[in-house]
């Protein structure tokens, strides 16, 4: 459960709640709590890392671990991203809820998102901003987006043995335009393999969601929390 | 030709776990154990043969070629197909569409072009249905188009009294959960099993409900003449199940188990099931329902890269049909390693019968016609 760092134990019982709510996947329960938490003068910084982050923490151990699958997951991270929709405007100026800016994509001529959404929330939910540009994601727009945002890394996504050899295309494309310099580039997608990222050029790979987390704090020399 | 015995003895055999001169290959026949229009072309280059572009169920988006007898004899494959198509005025309305605009099924379900010749499932109908009212008010295919099957018992037929190849039938994804994430999205219904496990079900019950209307037209217009009757629905994953065993066998196991009861009620075919990704745990289910065949046998993903296990544990329970990796040896290994692959594989599956070898999954297009080659001659030139 959530860490004492609340003094009132009325705070903890609603940040208990956001936990709870976030970990069934109860999406309306879950709002409900993260408005009550607002409405009682909860922080929008202690919502997120006193509940959500350590309940969205505890659904990767769970999938990880064998003991839910994709149906319960993907309820969690929607119930996550609808608390994350209220609080992201009021986060906006705490420069300390952001540890790094995440640009995310399903390469071109792929349309799968599944892997690449579930990314989103677990990146979000630890504290990176996520910028997705969505499916099919020619390489000169992953290029454009380095250009603009200046992410610490860059999650490619690929599902198809069809398509994997875009990632390769893309990599070559950043590499080309001279943008990548400190940007970390992850890959991941069903058939996507350590050694097929090692050969590609990326920074690192991810087989899974939950992992993509770590490989990022990782190569971004920000060790798990 | 191969040998004194006919190829449907040979998968006859292999199906009753008897060892036969060589491992029964299947290709060519469904899109689970097909190839894709570029090999395919490839193939035809590479081997001289002039045969027409055609498409399986008469359709180019699917992107799976219908494969010639020239190139089926060449490939060695021991089984051909009989499959259903599209009701006419279907046919006749994505024929006639403007180009590069959606492919509509008759389920109402269909494929968006996200570049030229690239189609993917990206219609679904019920994308933002939660209530059995809009399960209901769905207006569901009409099964009984007699374009479906006009052509199924002469087919089955002809190839009966040709009596060379086994005779492999399948209409098009007659599967509850693969047509729920037609309907729906896959993500959507995956979700929508968690949070309105009364509508998911009773969607599953109503899909299967329709499957059952087509099916039961097709096995009265095949007959005797098959030998094998394909279903399936993905389970798996990459590295595991796509949901919980339990949820499996409260919702969708109860499901399967009425579908292969009814199948097995209306013909002797042998059962195939086509499963993708990492189910071994639920292989004992498979058995218990009445599976005969388990389909792809995806090596590549968890446990079933255990092909030991597989045939010490289950061996004598089920036939296996695939196994040959899709997602490294066919597209990126070489001649040699494609070759390599087969003989490991067979060494392991081939002995005692019970294997057919196949693709894991159809044929795609980065698989050089060359590697399509190496994997059927290995199983020629390894003959027990």
């Amino acid at each position: 459960m959530t860490d004492d760092t609340t003094a009132n134990p009325a705070d903890d019982e609603l940040l208990d709640a956001l936990y709870d709510s976030v970990l069934s996947g109860d999406a309306d329960s879950a709002i409900d709590s993260t408005r009550a938490g607002l409405a009682a003068g909860l922080q929008p910084l202690s919502l997120l890392f006193d509940a959500m982050i350590p309940s969205l923490e505890e659904v990767g151990n769970l999938f990880e671990s064998g003991e839910i699958f994709l149906p319960e997951m993907l309820i969690s991270a929607r119930a996550m991203q609808a608390c994350m929709n209220i609080l992201r405007p009021l986060l906006a100026d705490a420069a300390s809820s952001r540890i790094g800016v995440f640009v995310m994509g399903t390469i071109a001529g792929d349309i799968h998102d599944i892997g690449k959404n579930l990314c989103d929330v677990m990146l979000e939910g630890a504290g990176f901003e996520v910028i997705d540009l969505g499916i099919n994601v020619p390489a000169d727009r992953f290029v454009e987006a380095i250009t603009e945002h200046q992410p610490d890394a860059v999650g490619l996504s690929a599902f198809l043995t069809t398509t994997m050899a875009e990632l390769a295309t893309t990599i070559d494309a950043i590499d080309a335009a001279g943008v990548r310099g400190d940007t970390k580039i992850i890959v991941g997608g069903a058939p996507v393999t350590q050694e097929y990222a090692d050969q590609i050029g990326a920074d690192g790979y991810a087989p899974t969601a939950v992992s993509a987390v770590r490989t990022v704090k990782e190569l971004l020399g920000m060790g798990q929390s | 030709m191969d040998s004194t015995i006919s190829s449907r003895e040979r998968v006859l055999m292999a199906l009753d776990h008897q060892e036969p001169d060589r491992v029964p290959i299947m290709l060519g026949v469904s899109n689970a154990t097909g190839i894709k229009m570029t090999p395919y072309k490839a193939l035809k280059a590479s081997l001289g043969i002039e045969a027409p572009d055609n498409y399986l169920y008469d359709w180019p988006e699917l992107g799976t070629a219908a494969i010639d007898e020239a190139t089926m004899r060449r490939l060695h494959s021991d089984v051909r197909g009989v499959l259903d198509l599209e009701p006419a005025d279907t046919l006749a309305r994505n024929r006639n569409r403007p180009p590069h605009s959606d492919y509509i099924d008759s389920w109402g379900s269909g494929a968006s072009e996200i570049k030229p010749g690239q189609w993917f499932p990206m219609v679904h109908p019920l994308a933002t249905a939660t209530t059995i009212e809009e399960i209901d008010a769905h207006p569901w295919p009409d099964m009984d188009d007699p374009t479906r099957v006009s052509h199924v018992a002469d087919q089955a037929r002809a190839l009966a009294e040709d009596n060379r190849f086994a005779i492999v039938a399948t209409p098009w994804l007659l599967f509850p959960l693969e047509r729920a994430f037609a309907m729906q999205g896959m993500d959507t219904f995956l979700m929508n099993m968690a949070l309105y496990p009364e509508f998911a079900e009773t969607l599953l019950w109503k899909l299967q409900d329709v499957c059952k209307q087509l099916m039961a037209n097709f096995l009265a217009e095949l007959g005797p003449n098959v030998d094998i009757i394909k279903i399936g629905d993905d389970l798996g994953t990459q590295q595991s199940l796509l949901m919980s065993p339990d949820m499996y066998r409260q919702v969708l196991k109860p499901i399967h188990a009425d579908w292969i009861e009814f199948i097995k009620a209306r013909t002797d075919a042998k059962l195939m099931f086509h499963t993708d990704g990492d189910v071994f745990p639920l292989i004992d289910d498979f058995v218990d329902m009445g599976i005969d065949i388990l389909n792809p046998i995806q090596t590549s993903a968890g446990k079933m890269a255990d092909l030991r296990a597989l045939r010490d544990r289950y061996g004598s329970k089920i036939v296996f049909c695939g196994a040959i990796d899709t997602q490294r040896i066919l597209p990126h290994g070489t001649p040699t390693e494609v070759r390599a692959e087969v003989r490991r594989v067979i060494d392991i599956l081939g002995p005692g019968g019970g294997y057919m070898l196949a693709s894991v999954h159809t044929v795609m297009d980065d698989v050089p016609a060359e590697n399509i080659l190496a994997m059927v001659d290995a199983v020629v030139e390894h003959r027990h």
